[in-house]
């Protein structure tokens, strides 16, 4: 019964744009800013880049969106709603890399995406599918049988950008997707996110990559420092 | 170790002390006085009750025979078997990380390196071996279970035994390097036929430079977290690393049974946790089921059958523990924590389930079934379910366990909450089930404390997953 109920919340939603907007949203915790009131919004097929220097907030701002930080100031919505991470609706429509994400350490990298995958409602032999492909989309497929322990930390990147890719969403939080890859795979990313936007994907991402930066975004907000 | 490399150790811990005076004397001796302490004032009482909580006629029995000596042997390859793999995380050479950097690393023989490790971990491994052997002497000469003559086999035994698990702790701990050849096949070969100080001496030798920091490493690692109360890291530090079947994949399937396909392939990954699950588990139920037999049968017969239940039954959960250690990153599943949480509790059931129903139809086959006694164990899988909700998801302990008045015993109380809930629910309902005139009601108490066990650890999953 949960499986289908997830599959049709992940039907259902997934194809329907969404609406992710900032107001003035700002964090402060007692006398420390994190984050200076800021505006963001994003809709339909958009890619949204933040670009500010170290410790002005973009990940912090990105968190908030991603519904796993509530801001002190303003406010986070998703389609009107305030966004929190616990809510259905959310967790349905945005998949966010900020940080490493939680990993097995007893599974392999193709049985991480096949779990992920899975949990989502959709079943069967596609989902095992699903999971190859996304390996070799990221060309770690060389890699599946691998624990996550037993990879480089360039490796461990591209696995964890799978995990984030695999699963059904229509929104993309990413904090500096770029770090920690070289410049032929900086490149691939690059192209598969322009497809992800292609089919539909709205993106928030952090840079700090020009190239990529200007390949991908439609909108760029320059975030100030405290 | 020549008189030329004794100097040389002199100078070198001369220069690592200062101006400091040299304590080791005393903090070595230190934990000895202590042990010869607790062993006096807890031991032999606790021991005398044991013995007294026993039929003595029964034990004086079966102690003469075959199957005592069996067992004991049996039990004592046990604790080799354990000690051994204890060795390969935390073996009883590990020297602080400094000196193994500006010491050990140095062109000086390891087996003089590390021989003050070496003494100091096996005369401590021999003279708790031989605390125990006296304690459970002197119990059984006070409780005239046997004649105090028995107390120096017991003693020398012991320490015969302490010897062993020395030898076997070091053994692990080679063995627990990467690439290096057990003192067996290798260096002690050219040496066969010398004396056992001799291969102990080699196999020290044998400790390559980088397990030794690994392990002193996770030394620190440890000791911080169990200071700071974390025994999440102390359990994760301590875990080998998962290299095996990988081959073996993950395969799709509904959110459910992912999540319990998932699990069984992590028991399919540490193929012993599996099989101590299922031993601990089968012994247990076998235990708990046996107990409620008779109004006769003593109260300790549940209790040590409910910590084994709880043991094997843990090793089972080690999904359900991860998720609890992955609360507050990123979540990517596409179940709701809690749910995931449930989730990762059905293979543990399940597995429980089969082991009593097999464990049930050895005892008929003995003339021993009593359905009754079947549906309680079913039962007890309901409340070791919740209580290791309650262990895998209790987080940190609060601030207050850390205060000057709370003190060692809080600490431990708060963590073994779970444990408690076990074994007072556990021995007080089957302890009164069997001798209560009318079990019916008893079961209805066992549910409702298993229900509020149970609403209990949903209750902690909640406040993780607010927090996450």
């Amino acid at each position: 019964m949960l499986g289908r109920r997830a599959a049709a919340l992940a039907e259902a939603r997934e194809s329907a744009a969404h609406v992710l907007r900032a107001s003035a949203v700002g964090l402060r915790i007692d006398e420390s800013v994190l984050l200076m009131p800021t505006d963001v919004s994003l809709s339909g097929a958009e890619c949204v880049v933040l670009r500010g220097p170290n410790g002005s907030g973009k990940t912090t701002l990105l968190r908030i969106l991603a519904g796993t930080v509530p801001p002190s100031e303003g406010e986070a919505t998703l389609d009107g709603s305030p966004v929190d991470e616990r809510h259905d609706l959310t967790r349905t429509a945005i998949a966010a890399l900020i940080g490493a994400p939680a990993t097995y350490r007893d599974l392999t990298l193709v049985d991480h995406l096949v779990l992920i995958d899975s949990t989502w409602g959709r079943v069967g032999a596609p989902a095992d599918n699903r999971a190859d492909e996304m390996l070799e989309l990221l060309e770690i497929k060389h890699l599946a049988q691998r624990f996550p322990h037993e990879l480089s930390s360039g490796q461990q990147q591209l696995f964890h950008l799978s995990m984030v890719l695999v699963r059904p969403s229509s929104i993309l939080i990413l904090d500096e997707p770029e770090q920690r890859l070289d410049t032929d795979k900086r490149d691939l990313l690059t192209r598969i996110l322009l497809a992800r936007k292609a089919a539909g994907s709205s993106m928030l991402i952090a840079c700090h990559d020009p190239a990529m930066t200007e390949a991908l975004a439609d909108a760029i907000v320059d975030i100030q420092p405290a | 170790m020549t008189g030329e490399q004794k100097a040389q150790l002199r100078r070198v811990r001369a220069a690592i002390l200062g101006n400091r005076p040299d304590t080791s004397a005393s903090s070595t001796l230190y934990p000895v006085y202590v042990a010869v302490i607790a062993a006096g004032t807890y031991g032999v009482p606790a021991t005398q009750q044991l013995f007294r909580s026993i039929d003595q006629k029964w034990l004086a029995e079966h102690l003469q025979t075959p199957a005592a000596a069996i067992a004991a042997v049996v039990l004592a390859a046990l604790l080799l078997t354990v000690v051994r793999f204890v060795g390969q995380v935390h073996g009883p050479v590990v020297p602080p990380l400094p000196y193994l950097e500006l010491v050990v690393a140095s062109p000086m023989p390891r087996k003089v390196t590390l021989a003050r490790n070496w003494r100091l971990s096996s005369a401590g491994c021999t003279f708790g071996g031989l605390l125990v052997g006296l304690v459970l002497g002197s119990g059984g000469a006070i409780t005239n279970m046997f004649p105090p003559v028995v107390m120096l086999p017991t003693t020398l035994g012991g320490a015969l035994l302490g010897v062993f698990v020395a030898e076997f702790w070091l053994r692990g701990q080679l063995r627990g390097q990467p690439g290096t050849a057990p003192p067996s096949t290798s260096a002690t070969g050219s040496e066969h036929g010398a004396s056992m100080r001799g291969r102990r001496l080699n196999a020290l030798a044998l400790l390559d430079i980088s397990g030794l920091k690994r392990q002193s490493a996770s030394n620190v690692t440890i000791g911080g977290a169990v200071l700071a109360g974390d025994l999440r890291t102390v359990r994760l530090d301590a875990a080998r690393p998962t290299t095996s079947a990988r081959r073996v994949r993950l395969r799709a399937g509904g959110p459910l049974m992912v999540i319990a396909r998932r699990d069984v392939l992590g028991l399919r990954r540490a193929p012993w946790s599996a099989v101590f699950g299922l031993g601990f588990t089968a012994a247990g139920s076998a235990g708990l089921m046996l107990s409620l037999l008779s109004p006769h049968t003593s109260t300790i017969a549940p209790l040590v059958s409910l910590l084994l239940c709880h043991l094997g039954f843990g090793t089972w959960c080690e999904g359900l523990r991860l998720h609890a250690d992955n609360s507050g990153t990123s979540r990517l599943l596409g179940l709701p924590y809690r749910d995931t949480a449930l989730a990762h509790l059905a293979v543990p059931v399940l597995g429980w389930t089969l082991t009593t129903v097999a464990v049930s139809a050895g005892l008929s086959l003995a003339g021993l079934f009593n359905p009754a006694a079947l549906v309680w164990a079913l039962g007890t899988g309901a409340l070791l379910a919740g209580t290791h909700l309650m262990a895998a998801f209790r987080g940190l302990p609060p601030i207050g366990v850390f205060g000057p008045q709370a003190g060692v015993l809080s600490m431990i109380f708060w963590y073994s909450k779970p444990l408690l809930a076990t074994l007072l629910v556990g021995t007080v309902m089957a302890a009164w089930a069997v001798r209560s005139p009318a079990p019916l009601s008893v079961f209805a108490w066992m549910l409702i404390l298993t229900t509020g066990v149970f609403a209990w650890g949903l209750a902690l999953v909640g406040k993780r997953d607010r927090r996450s």
